[in-house]
């Protein structure tokens, strides 16, 4: 386990200069900023002033390095438009993006993977064509529709849950509900397949043939070594919900990571975006790193290997 | 064993996020309106941006010195109290006694001094405001209550440029003893309302101050929440859970219309979408991108084909909701012609292909051979700029242009297009109509490179208009300026766009400022309520 830290340790430092390269560069191949915050009525000279008070004009390099330097303390200089600490700015939203993405994980994974074990369990029957269609149905269906019906009757109908913000704890239900269902129904058919691969190997038949009860077989046996590409999938789908549910996010106002990115891509807001790509990508790191402990704790042959 | 780790897991993951979670707002007996904003809302330092909508907010928890009266053609008292002309640059100003800010600082001449001081000096360069606040000269404290404010030269739109963005004051002790970045966490300011708690560009509740100087506010709280997408901010009113949303969209007119309870409301926006038309090669950096490209637009008859190949009212109708307009005139600003450049009938002749045709022949374009011409917009912006913008490409079209209509996104359209100048022939602008700012852009002096229009004559009306303090000659002056705007087409004007709002009447009354600014120290309860 300490070797396997160390590694990751040093991979994880090895990655993230990758990432603060790539970036510092695509944040700025997006254009200038300060073509954004000078006001219409200023004149060429007056948007060089504004650019050399903000450390544009400096060469590339001598801004990547200052940007290196003061990342490493935590430092990503202050938001163009909030004028705040870009970190404080990013953090206040990480809270709420983490939290929505566990609670849709929560929901995702309570429905895909008891609805993809059944339906391994009873190929070909009623139960498996229906979850065939839910799934089929819940991949097919736009995140930003689903959160739009939701409002429609949660909200706008029965009155019962609020359409927008993060104010009470049941303004979670309807966008986490919208992100699980999506989860579920991807996770669900690849939770069905890799039960089918599973049950069919010589070792669970051989588990059957001792006698071993149905229900031993399958979460003993069968089930440990079903789940190791759900937990890869489920990994990827997570860093996704952290960094990437902004229609979500814009449908329901939540306040989270993803909207906060895309509005201040949008109005070049670079401390912002550099703060926020750099946390989103150690987060989705930190997750890989967890899910590879995760691996050993399903099957005890990866950390043997 | 296995199931319970993971629970485990997703548990501890869950309580993390749990942690996090913004409390909710407690339930009382306040009044409180909610307007849905469709962000984002920049920093509350108000001197440290220009952002208008960020500005309606600021409104509310500053009070300027003086401000612009809801319909326009005039001035309201604020922090001060009243305020005269002492001689052709001198204006003073005489402050409220005992009037302070909501942490008791008084807000006396010294205070408005360091306000002014802070925005109209370049000393930090990261407050962009300086440039609008040029025309103050200097600022001299008279006595705790009143105070001077100096011009170079007779300013005759002084009290319009004196209530514009920047005009916030803020208490200055206060600022200095914590610094910007903790006055931006916890602003305090001189308005009717108190900032109660925010999160950053998500949502903002400001309550009502009770030793405001000019009364409490009827309603209780005012909460500026953000939710960008339109369709969501329609089902939060049906839902009940906002009460005024700023844009509705033209699909959901007639259903929000028939709610009971709810009511669409509509006002002139003072924001127009023109054409920006080439008229001078060197501006800008169009001659180092498209080395040796000679615009078609340079020559006037080309311009006056565009000019009179373009049906406004139908672009008003594509657009949503705007009205027709020949030249830069909003209804907010009575110097305008507006009579003369926005009346129904004189736009619809002015629509005429044919002419249009005699033009583009004048400056020599075999029938059906116009030139081609680059075409730049952005996307979105106020509204409707992609789809407008392509019915003007038909239209362009229509009488022999060739149009190379490019569409871009906003923000790429500003960075590759609009500041650097590299607009060629036409150019989709949205702008505003302030009559203080106006001429600027058209003056020989204006370096801005993506506006400059230099004629010497036009030039010298301009500069006579912005030091006329007597109404009247000014108007005679705007009269010949306009002449001038209409006789180049180097901005060829479409239409005045207009807001079309959702307000939850049964609750409360509001009604839209003319200049289109959705700010709401005058929002009161309904009757009944």
């Amino acid at each position: 386990m300490r070797e396997f830290i160390i590694t990751r340790f040093f991979q994880l430092i090895v990655t993230m200069f990758i990432v603060s390269l790539l970036v510092f560069l695509m944040v700025r191949l997006r254009g200038d900023p300060i073509s954004i915050m000078a006001p219409p009525i200023f004149n060429e000279e007056q948007i060089q002033a504004l650019r050399a008070a903000w450390g544009f004009d400096r060469p590339v390099l001598e801004q990547y390095v200052t940007f290196l330097r003061k990342a490493v303390t935590g430092d990503f200089g202050i938001s163009f438009f909030q004028r705040l600490p870009a970190m404080e700015v990013v953090i206040d939203r990480m809270g709420n993006s983490w939290l929505l993405a566990a609670v849709a994980s929560l929901i995702g994974l309570t429905i895909a993977v008891p609805l993809g074990i059944l339906s391994a369990l009873k190929r070909n029957s009623l139960l498996d064509f229906a979850s065939t269609a839910l799934a089929s149905l819940g991949t097919a269906m736009p995140s930003f529709w689903l959160g739009l019906m939701l409002i429609i009757i949660f909200s706008v109908y029965l009155r019962i849950l609020p359409s927008f913000g993060a104010l009470e704890p049941k303004a979670i239900i309807m966008p986490s509900v919208t992100l699980g269902v999506g989860m579920a129904a991807r996770l669900s058919r690849l939770t069905r397949s890799a039960m089918l691969e599973v049950l069919n190997q010589d070792y669970v038949r051989t588990a059957r043939s001792k006698g071993l009860q149905s229900k031993t077989v399958v979460t003993r046996h069968a089930l440990r070594n079903a789940l190791i590409p759900v937990v890869t999938v489920f990994g990827l789908q997570l860093g996704w919900l952290l960094g990437g549910s902004v229609v979500v996010e814009s449908v329901f106002a939540w306040p989270g990571l993803g909207r906060l990115m895309v509005e201040s891509i949008n109005v070049r807001d670079i401390t912002v975006v550099q703060a926020g790509l750099f946390w989103f990508s150690l987060s989705f790191i930190l997750i890989n790193y967890a899910l590879d402990a995760l691996y050993m704790l399903i099957d005890p042959r990866i950390r043997i290997g | 064993m296995l199931a319970k780790r993971v629970l485990i897991l997703l548990s501890l993951f869950l309580i993390l996020g749990a942690l996090a979670i913004v409390p909710a707002t407690a339930q009382d007996d306040m009044s409180e309106f909610v307007f849905a904003h469709a962000g984002p809302i920049r920093s509350m330092d108000a001197h440290s941006h220009w952002f208008i909508s960020s500005h309606w907010l600021t409104n509310l928890l500053y009070d300027c010195l003086i401000w612009r009266a809801p319909e326009g053609g005039g001035y309201v008292p604020q922090a001060a109290h009243s305020w005269e002309l002492v001689d052709d640059t001198t204006w003073r100003f005489h402050l409220r006694e005992g009037a302070t800010f909501h942490n008791g600082e008084p807000l006396d001449a010294a205070a408005v001094k360091w306000n002014i001081d802070r925005v109209r000096v370049e000393i930090d360069p990261q407050i962009p405001l300086w440039l609008q606040w040029r025309f103050v000269k200097d600022t001299i404290v008279v006595d705790d209550l009143t105070i001077d404010i100096t011009t170079e030269e007779p300013h005759a739109y002084f009290e319009n440029d004196v209530s514009f963005n920047g005009c916030e004051l803020l208490p200055p002790q206060y600022f200095q003893e914590v610094g910007q970045e903790e006055f931006i966490r916890n602003p305090v300011g001189s308005g009717p309302y108190k900032l109660a708690e925010f999160s950053e560009n998500d949502r903002y509740v400001f309550e009502a101050w009770d030793d405001y100087h000019s009364g409490r506010p009827e309603v209780d709280r005012v909460i500026y929440q953000v939710i960008p997408e339109p369709s969501a901010q329609v089902a939060a009113l049906l839902a009940g859970q906002v009460d005024m949303i700023p844009s509705v969209p033209v699909p959901d007119r007639e259903r929000l219309e028939a709610t009971e309870g709810i009511s669409l409301i509509r006002e002139t926006a003072n924001r127009m979408h023109h054409l920006r038309v080439r008229t001078q090669a060197e501006t800008g950096a169009m001659s180092e991108t498209y080395p040796g490209y000679e615009p078609a637009t340079m020559d006037v008859n080309v311009r006056w084909a565009i000019t009179h190949a373009l049906d406004r009212h139908l672009l008003a109708e594509v657009q949503g909701s705007a009205e027709g307009r020949l030249a830069r005139v909003c209804s907010y600003h009575p110097e305008g012609y507006a009579d003369k450049y926005a009346d129904p009938d004189v736009i619809s002749d002015w629509y005429n292909p044919d002419l249009a045709r005699e033009y583009l022949a004048k400056a020599g374009y075999a029938e059906g051979e116009g030139p081609t011409v680059y075409f730049d917009t952005m996307n979105v912006r106020d509204g409707g700029e992609k789809e407008v913008a392509e019915v003007v490409a038909a239209m362009l079209e229509d009488v022999g242009f060739t149009v190379d209509l490019t569409v871009r996104d906003t923000a790429a359209h500003f960075s590759e297009i609009s500041t650097p100048g590299n607009n060629r022939d036409i150019m989709m602008t949205s702008l505003g109509c302030s009559v203080g700012l106006l001429p600027l852009f058209y003056q020989c002096s204006w370096e801005a490179p993506r506006y400059r229009a230099c004629d010497a004559e036009w030039d010298a009306v301009a500069q006579a208009i912005l030091t006329t303090h007597d109404f009247d000659q000014r108007l005679e002056l705007w009269g010949q300026w306009w002449e001038h705007y209409i006789e180049y087409q180097g901005t060829v004007t479409l239409y005045e766009m207009t807001s079309v709002a959702a307000l939850n009447t049964a609750e409360f009354d509001f009604t839209l400022r003319k200049d289109g600014w959705m700010t709401f120290r005058d929002v009161k309860l309904a009757d009944g309520m």
